[in-house]
């Protein structure tokens, strides 16, 4: 589903090169996670995959389902399939969260080439999605990630992942901030979706995440590409290590 | 002695320049580019007036209307009555002066009682040879009446539109009055509204530029009697070379009152907007309670805003401040929008009517917010950019 190949990448108005050599190859149905220290490249490798502005790729590619990704405008990406659970998601004043799935989902269909779905469709659709993550109407009625909690921010990413239907879905960090019982619910809906024509790249400092969300793959990231990959033992491994083996090695 | 201009010279009267402070940035001597006579009869095609009719967004709203045309009240298109125009407003401010001389008729209107639906005011121009129409109106809200009153500018072709406003809001009344600019592209927009707010009273007032090539609009709110709360808030949609300019006093004379403004300004091509908004509380007016806020959204490289608070405080024990901003839109609300699928142009569609849409909430008819919300989406589908 998902070929990346010798990709280099540098800030678009700094010198500062970020990834450099990535190689990633990912199938339908896998789940791999990627970790790695702080300043290894985690979230500027979901951010190119999603198309930021402020990135700069240098050398190498990233075909998804055959065709160059990085050719695509961002909501092109997300139309295909591309699917970004951010970090840190955005807040959006004024614009109510059931809107702007609404549009969301519908302007993917349009982009598809499907019919958009009509308004009382559309809220049991949601609704239903919506109950499995604890996730209320009032919240719904609120503006996007608008005063939310930390742990109401990704839980509401997951949502738009539950609505969305994304065939590749990149986790940047969807554990930090989460209390354990929090990161539960987020983790049994990230399980909810896999399925055997959906991939998933699972990006995270911590081994924890990876107790719920269980890998196919791990893979080490530090200075840019990937030093080492593994089975989900791997993740135990750098858990009871760090990361020090790997930062001395590719100094 | 500066020669005078063509319109100064048809006037009889002088026209106020960017040498004086308020008027830094509308200069009407340049901007009043011919002479638009005075007191002009034209004689309106019914078709016309017809088709300016239906183009008022508050079409299905509004419950009765009283409807001007080209200055002079229509008794065949009106479901209300008028009666004769008594205005005392004694400002010394050229809107004003020019409006005294000029004046050909005007809405009166004397709400007793609680009006069920708004009332709409309608001021339409047709199309003719360039002209100076000018309106004089007097609301009065008697105490403990409570009314919802919209006030549309509409028009075709070349001409200056003045509108003066007198608003008396008595004890314990409530008047929400909601003001849409959409004359003619071709048009200049002066007005000035002058509310007087007694004891108890609310006063919400929510103005719309989005019309006329040239406007200038005057608001003066001054608090009578203790208790009151006003918000004067509205939205700027401008395109093209549109000029707004927008200066609103405030003014606290009695103790305990509560005001707040909020505009919001979408500013596109090479449209200029400004805000001009003073406070004033006065030694007596103590447990004031004053906010302002204007924020401008600029969707080109040229389009400019200008904005200037100001905060004039004699008593000692207040709560008052303001806040501008000015910026372009927000590119991680963008970002996030697209990485779910959203393209660009809906994508800044919808933020661009968000950022509006905090003002339009401020309006408590839901009717008239939906028509609103419905203007500002067919504004933005011809103003839509893709970067």
């Amino acid at each position: 589903m998902l070929e990346i190949k010798n990709l280099h990448v540098k800030l678009a108005d700094e010198d500062r090169v970020i990834l450099n050599g990535l190689t990633l190859s990912v199938k339908a149905g896998e789940v791999h996670a990627i970790m790695g220290p702080n300043g290894s490249g985690k979230s500027t490798l979901s951010y190119v995959l999603s198309g930021r502005e402020g990135y700069e790729v240098t050398e190498g590619s990233v075909t998804y389902k055959g065709e160059d990704l990085l050719a695509m405008t961002p909501s092109d990406r997300a139309a295909k399939g591309v699917f970004l659970a951010f970090q840190y998601p955005i807040e959006i004043p004024g614009v109510a969260t059931m809107q702007f799935l609404k549009v969301a989902l519908n302007s993917q269909r349009k982009a598809r080439g499907e019919k958009e779905m009509t308004t009382p469709d559309f809220m049991r659709y949601v609704k239903e999605r919506a109950a499995k993550l604890n996730i209320g109407p009032e919240m719904l009625k609120r503006p996007v990630n608008v005063g939310f909690s930390g742990g109401e921010k990704k839980r509401a990413e997951i949502l738009q992942m539950a609505v969305l239907e994304p065939s590749l879905c990149v986790l940047d960090e969807t554990d930090s901030g989460l209390d354990i019982d929090a990161l539960r619910v987020v983790a049994d809906g990230v399980n909810g979706l896999r399925s055997p024509d959906r991939a998933m790249i699972v990006i995270t400092h911590y081994q924890r995440l990876l107790d719920y969300i269980v890998p196919d793959h791990v893979h080490v990231l530090s200075k840019g590409r990937i030093v080492k990959s593994g089975g989900k033992y791997l993740a135990l491994e750098l858990e009871a290590k760090g990361y020090a083996e790997f930062e001395s090695e590719a100094a | 002695m500066v020669p005078k201009t063509a319109a100064e010279l048809n006037y009889g009267l002088s026209l106020p320049h960017r040498k004086m402070e308020d008027w830094r940035w509308t200069d009407l001597r340049q901007l009043v580019d011919k002479p638009y006579p005075p007191r002009q009869t034209v004689a309106a095609a019914a078709k016309d007036v017809e088709r300016l009719l239906k183009s008022s967004p508050f079409a299905k709203v509004a419950g009765a209307r009283i409807v001007f045309v080209n200055g002079h009240y229509s008794a065949e298109h009106s479901q209300l009555k008028n009666d004769d125009v008594t205005s005392d407003v004694k400002l010394d401010e050229p809107v004003i002066t020019m409006n005294a001389a000029f004046a050909t008729d005007g809405a009166c209107l004397k709400i007793s009682g609680t009006a069920d639906t708004p009332i709409e005011l309608l001021f339409l121009a047709t199309n003719a040879d360039a002209r100076t129409i000018a309106t004089r109106n007097v609301i009065e809200i008697e105490k403990g009446a409570a009314a919802t009153l919209i006030e549309t500018h509409l028009g075709e072709g070349s001409y200056l539109s003045n509108s003066v406003t007198e608003i008396r809001v008595g004890e314990g009344a409530r008047l929400d009055r909601i003001k849409v600019e959409l004359e003619s592209a071709d048009a200049i927009h002066l007005s000035h509204a002058h509310a007087t707010l007694g004891k108890n009273s609310v006063f919400n007032d929510f103005t719309l530029t989005s019309g006329a090539k040239t406007n200038r609009q005057n608001g003066t709110v001054e608090f009578k009697g203790q208790g009151t709360e006003a918000k004067v808030s509205g939205a700027f949609m401008l395109g093209g070379k549109q000029h707004a300019d927008t200066r609103l006093v405030i003014d606290h004379q009695v103790p305990h009152c509560t005001s707040r403004e909020l505009f919001k300004c979408v500013m596109d091509d090479n449209a200029r907007g400004i805000f001009q908004g003073k406070v004033i509380v006065r030694k007596d007016a103590q447990k004031t309670d004053g906010k302002q806020s204007s924020h401008a959204l600029l969707l080109s490289e040229t389009a400019e805003f200008d904005a200037k608070p100001e905060l004039e405080i004699f008593a000692d024990d207040v709560v008052c401040g303001h806040g501008a901003t000015s910026g372009d839109l927000n590119h991680d609300h963008l970002f996030y929008l697209m990485s779910r699928g959203i393209p660009p142009a809906e994508a800044k569609s919808l933020l661009i009517a968000a950022f509006v849409g905090e003002a339009f909430d401020l309006i408590a008819h839901e009717g008239i917010k939906e028509a609103l919300v419905k203007f500002s989406n067919k504004w933005l589908s011809q103003h839509r950019r893709v970067a």
